[in-house]
């Protein structure tokens, strides 16, 4: 019976976990383009929620609201990009770090003043009844979770690795000077970049949101998790922020059933705290080797 | 078709071209030699757009292109297979040289069809890339970086090429190597303005020749000329 309950939490932990990965996976597609991440991607995740929420409302049906909010997260990702952190890169300064956390604190206001500031549900097609999959519950709706965390992954690495314009994203990556000599605008890319992390960061609001409702505060609650997921996984591995994502989500799980609820934090924190003791470049991150 | 004029570019305050001239004809090989620090990489540097020129002009086929970003100096027929080879490490070896021809090719599909009698071309000028296609580029050697390197600018079917040091680090049979093959391109017309520290080697392929010194050019001519200049041969040749 005890084990039953672990696999429970576990499971439904790891599966909320996917979220904290695809947010973290999001830092990774800009910072392998710019060397720099969006710090208010918290807000992305929530005001796209928020849009998508309206287009809801507004009777879309899912199969229209998904691309809108996507195609919303795209733009306010573009937004991130030319009006905070392209000024402080054209000036190979750090100021991007300040930049994004402001255009965030625009966002989160925007958001209270259109939405209000109350958590409100968020109605989805996909039914909450739970199926039994060897033993442990699982609904419906954490399922849909995991399949467009894995299979918005899926498409965003098989666009690097099989278009010209994927492996011209992984060429500024390796080496930004060198691509522009081959004709390859290295300013697009990070444009092209922060557009695909805003995507990213839109659908991570979509899934979870019938899960937790929307609100304001879901900015912050969920951008730490998705930095810690980032800092231990490292910023290059989009299998290790699956990988990590899924633990994190289950150690919280656990944490909040046995510990109480006010521990659901301490896992990832501690982990952030280990991580960045023990092993900066991430578990999963590759140590720079650089040959002369 | 390469025309630089009155170059000025540098490093923050210090100005390391002060004035630099020179002009690659159409179907020329041109080397551009001098002592280390004179200022040869950051011309070539100044003339891809990697370093924004303070001051002077840089014609390339009739259109003024100093100031532009690097990518569109590229787009326009200049292709600059740079010092250290910067070969895009990650990527395989067939990725690289497709992200040369980058600029002529479709986005998402198709690209692989569209570029393949160039692909052909490199492979059959550099046949151990085609062994090595699907191998990271960082796990080559030396040598064969520098040919990746090259194949990859020529997969730009380039107006003008520029090559900056191939010869670095290699053992002296791969330079020879490197250097056949630039006598083959240059039977087959290609326009070149080539760094070299191997001035000797420089001067046999080259039609014309500018010895730089403290950023500006000390002495031109026809490697003739220079072979018969005391003060090339004593400081270069010698």
């Amino acid at each position: 019976m005890n084990a039953l309950i672990i696999g429970q939490m576990a499971v439904s932990g790891a599966l909320m976990g996917l979220v904290y990965a695809l947010i973290a996976y999001g830092f990774q597609l800009t910072y392998a383009t710019s060397k720099s991440i969006n710090f208010g991607q918290g807000e992305l995740v929530m005001v796209s929620a928020f849009f998508s929420l309206t287009l809801t409302n507004l009777g879309a049906p899912y199969w229209l609201m998904v691309p809108g909010g996507l195609l919303f997260g795209a733009l306010l990702g573009l937004i991130v990009e030319r009006a905070g952190v392209r000024l402080a890169l054209e000036q190979k300064s750090e100021g991007w770090i300040l930049l994004s956390i402001i255009i965030g604190l625009f966002f989160f206001s925007a958001a209270e003043n259109i939405w209000g500031r109350d958590d409100r549900p968020f109605p989805t097609p996909i039914s909450a009844d739970p199926i039994n999959i060897f033993g442990v519950d699982v609904t419906r709706l954490e399922l849909s979770v995991a399949v467009g965390v894995l299979a918005i992954m899926g498409l965003v690495e098989l666009f690097k690795r099989r278009t010209l314009l994927g492996k011209a994203f992984e060429a500024v990556s390796a080496d930004r000077d060198a691509a522009e000599l081959m004709g390859i605008s290295a300013t697009r890319t990070v444009m092209l970049s922060y557009g695909l992390s805003g995507a990213v960061a839109a659908l991570a609001g979509i899934l979870v949101s019938p899960i937790t409702t929307v609100g304001p505060t879901m900015a912050s609650a969920l951008i730490l998790k998705a930095f810690s997921v980032a800092v231990v996984a490292g910023l290059d591995s989009g299998f290790g922020v699956v990988v990590i994502g899924m633990a994190l989500g289950a150690l919280e799980s656990l944490a909040s059933f046995y510990l109480g609820s006010g521990w659901r934090e301490a896992p990832g924190l501690t982990l952030l705290i280990l991580a960045l003791a023990v092993r900066p470049t991430g578990v999963f991150g590759k140590a720079a080797i650089r040959k002369v | 078709m390469l025309v630089v004029d009155d170059l000025h570019a540098g490093y923050g305050a210090s100005e390391v071209l002060v004035g630099t001239s020179l002009t690659v004809k159409r179907g020329a090989v041109v080397a551009l030699i001098g002592a280390n620090g004179a200022g040869k990489t950051t011309t070539m540097r100044a003339i891809s757009g990697l370093l924004r020129p303070s001051r002077g002009r840089v014609v390339l086929d009739g259109k003024e292109v100093q100031g532009l970003d690097p990518s569109r100096i590229a787009r326009l027929g200049l292709a600059h297979s740079p010092e250290g080879r910067k070969v895009f490490g990650p990527l395989s070896v067939e990725d690289n040289l497709l992200l040369g021809a980058y600029a002529r090719l479709p986005r998402f599909f198709g690209f692989r069809s569209r570029a393949q009698a160039d692909l052909d071309r490199i492979y059959e000028l550099f046949p151990r890339l085609k062994d090595r296609a699907r191998q990271s580029a960082g796990t080559l050697s030396g040598g064969e970086q520098q040919m990746l390197a090259i194949g990859r600018a020529l997969m730009a079917r380039p107006k003008v090429m520029l090559l900056d040091e191939p010869s670095m680090g290699l053992a002296p049979v791969i330079v020879q190597e490197v250097f056949r093959t630039i006598r083959r391109l240059k039977e087959e017309g290609i326009t070149l303005l080539l760094v070299e520290q191997f001035a000797k080697s420089a001067l046999e392929v080259a039609d014309y020749a500018y010895v730089m010194e403290r950023g500006h050019i000390a002495v031109e001519g026809t490697p003739e000329e220079l072979g018969r200049n005391e003060r090339v041969i004593a400081a270069y040749l010698g």
